[in-house]
């Protein structure tokens, strides 16, 4: 209630602030919250951000300058961030006659920080269990540690190896890497200040590289029986030979896997994000209809409402990182197939 | 639509900082921290074997002990009853042999009593026969000449007294 309170008396001074200054966006803002940047928002302060390194292959060689000489608009060493139906919100080259060009851009940008934030924040996780068990032996950990510890056993023990059996020292590594990086961006993802705040498993490129990564395990982990199910399936021959149908499906197959894990953990977390934001505007929405009395009143719904989606995203965290997890490993052990001769 | 059009610099810098983790982790941290969780599962498991072994070692003891302790009474019985015995025995062989010794004390006692009696009575009836001898002569001096005669007399009266007693 008192959080809800607050709230209320927040939505008064922002609506105070906002009164007949903007119109409000709503495609915008949820772009500019889902979307990358090049600086990094400083908590409750829309206007300042703190300055990120971009690095840009133009047409004349290598650029390397803060993001703060550009993020007003200005234009730097000939890039400025553009605004238009191109290149919308990217760092683009100006050249001679006017036109602009997309540089090769390996901008640590806000994403490309928080992917290293959360790497960090994994290893330093991590490190804290190995150095506990370093330290300490065989003694059972505590607190944090032990929280950690019982995730690792869960994954570990209770998931990958059951599955993978006696191949699960080799994959065990990739696979566990695989569940806290995702968990660390899942949950940082939904902290909405400076460290946080990046929605990285919500954005394809992100997800992407990690189902490319674990397509390539799983097909380089391929026995000859795998292959030989892929190529050369135990079908009637009619479905196999002429034309290679079944062959065509399964490598389809190859495929469709590691899409699907991509497209999986990008549309659950997006999709969580989005309805926090959507709710979040409805306040200012229906503010600007009905006018403030409706939109204080929205605010207390749409608080209640958004609070459930984040308790109700955290759980989809763990479940989306779990599910990457334990798909990739029933795929590699699908890949792992030995002979077998009882079945048909 | 930035979101679904993968950018360029973002996916490379997500692969390198994956695959940076991914070395890190799987060279320093993953192998110990599953050796060590594998280890400290091994480590209960054989506790608790451990303990349950124990528990049955000892109730074993007991057992045995109770066992132990039933046949040290056995034997302890066994032993007072040979000891007895072997009293009763010893206390029965030292009555006989003391019955047999007294035995030959009071037979030998008896053979020197009967010699001494003997011995006393000839004596007696020497001195005896001696002092009548004595007596009678006096009185029959006179009117006794064969003394030979008259001796024979009074041993034939004495013989008769003797025989009389």
């Amino acid at each position: 209630m008192v959080l809800i309170a607050l709230a209320a008396f927040g939505y008064m001074r922002a609506a105070q602030h906002h009164h007949g200054t903007t119109e409000v966006n709503p495609k915008e803002i949820i772009y500019e919250h889902l979307g990358d940047a090049y600086g990094w928002e400083i908590p409750f302060c829309h206007d300042v951000r703190i300055p990120l390194p971009i690095i840009a292959k133009g047409e004349d060689g290598w650029h390397c300058f803060m993001s703060s000489r550009v993020t007003s608009g200005e234009t730097y060493e000939g890039f400025r961030i553009n605004h238009g139906e191109e290149y919308n919100g990217k760092l683009v080259q100006v050249l001679d006659d006017g036109s602009v060009s997309r540089p090769l851009d390996l901008s640590i940008t806000k994403n490309v920080a928080a992917i290293m934030v959360c790497a960090l924040l994994v290893i330093m996780m991590v490190f804290s269990v190995r150095n506990w068990y370093r330290k300490h032996g065989m003694k059972a950990p505590r607190k944090g540690t032990a929280v950690l510890e019982l995730i690792v056993d869960y994954v570990y023990t209770d998931t990958i190896r059951p599955i993978l059996g006696k191949h699960s020292p080799k994959y065990a590594p990739y696979l566990l890497t695989v569940f806290f990086f995702i968990l660390t961006m899942n949950l940082m993802g939904l902290v909405v200040i400076f460290p946080g705040g990046a929605n990285l498993t919500g954005n394809l490129a992100v997800t992407m590289v990690l189902a490319v990564i674990t397509f390539f395990v799983i097909n380089l982990s391929g026995t000859r029986e795998y292959w030989k199910e892929i190529l050369w399936p135990d079908v009637p021959l009619g479905l196999k030979c002429p034309a290679p149908m079944m062959p065509f499906i399964e490598i389809l197959g190859m495929f469709t896997k590691p899409v699907a894990l991509m497209v999986r953990l990008f549309a659950n977390m997006m999709g969580g994000h989005m309805v926090v934001l959507v709710l979040m505007l409805l306040i200012f929405i229906f503010s600007g209809m009905f006018g403030a009395a409706v939109g204080g009143a929205t605010t207390v719904f749409s608080l209640a409402f958004a609070l459930f989606m984040l308790a109700l995203d955290t759980l989809v965290s763990f479940i989306q990182a779990y599910v990457f997890t334990i798909l990739s490993t029933i795929f590699i052990s699908m890949a792992l197939v030995e002979p077998h001769g009882h079945e048909a | 639509m930035e979101l679904f059009t993968p950018e360029f610099g973002l996916v490379f810098w997500m692969f390198v900082a994956f695959l940076c983790l991914y070395c890190i982790l799987a060279k320093l941290a993953w192998p110990f921290i599953i050796k060590s969780m594998e280890e400290r599962a091994d480590l209960i498991d054989k506790g608790v074997a451990y303990a349950q072994e124990a528990k049955a070692n000892l109730d074993n003891a007991k057992a045995e002990a109770d066992h132990l302790l039933a046949e040290a009474r056995q034997q302890q019985a066994d032993i007072l009853r040979d000891a007895a015995k072997m009293r009763n025995q010893i206390i029965e062989d030292a009555r006989g042999e003391a019955a047999v010794e007294a035995k030959k004390v009071s037979e030998a006692a008896m053979v020197s009593i009967e010699q001494a009696k003997k011995e006393s009575e000839k004596q007696l009836r020497r001195e005896v026969s001696e002092i009548a001898l004595q007596i009678a002569e006096k009185v029959l001096r006179k009117n006794v000449s064969n003394d030979q005669a008259q001796r024979e007399l009074v041993d034939k009266y004495l013989n008769e007294v003797e025989t009389k007693n």
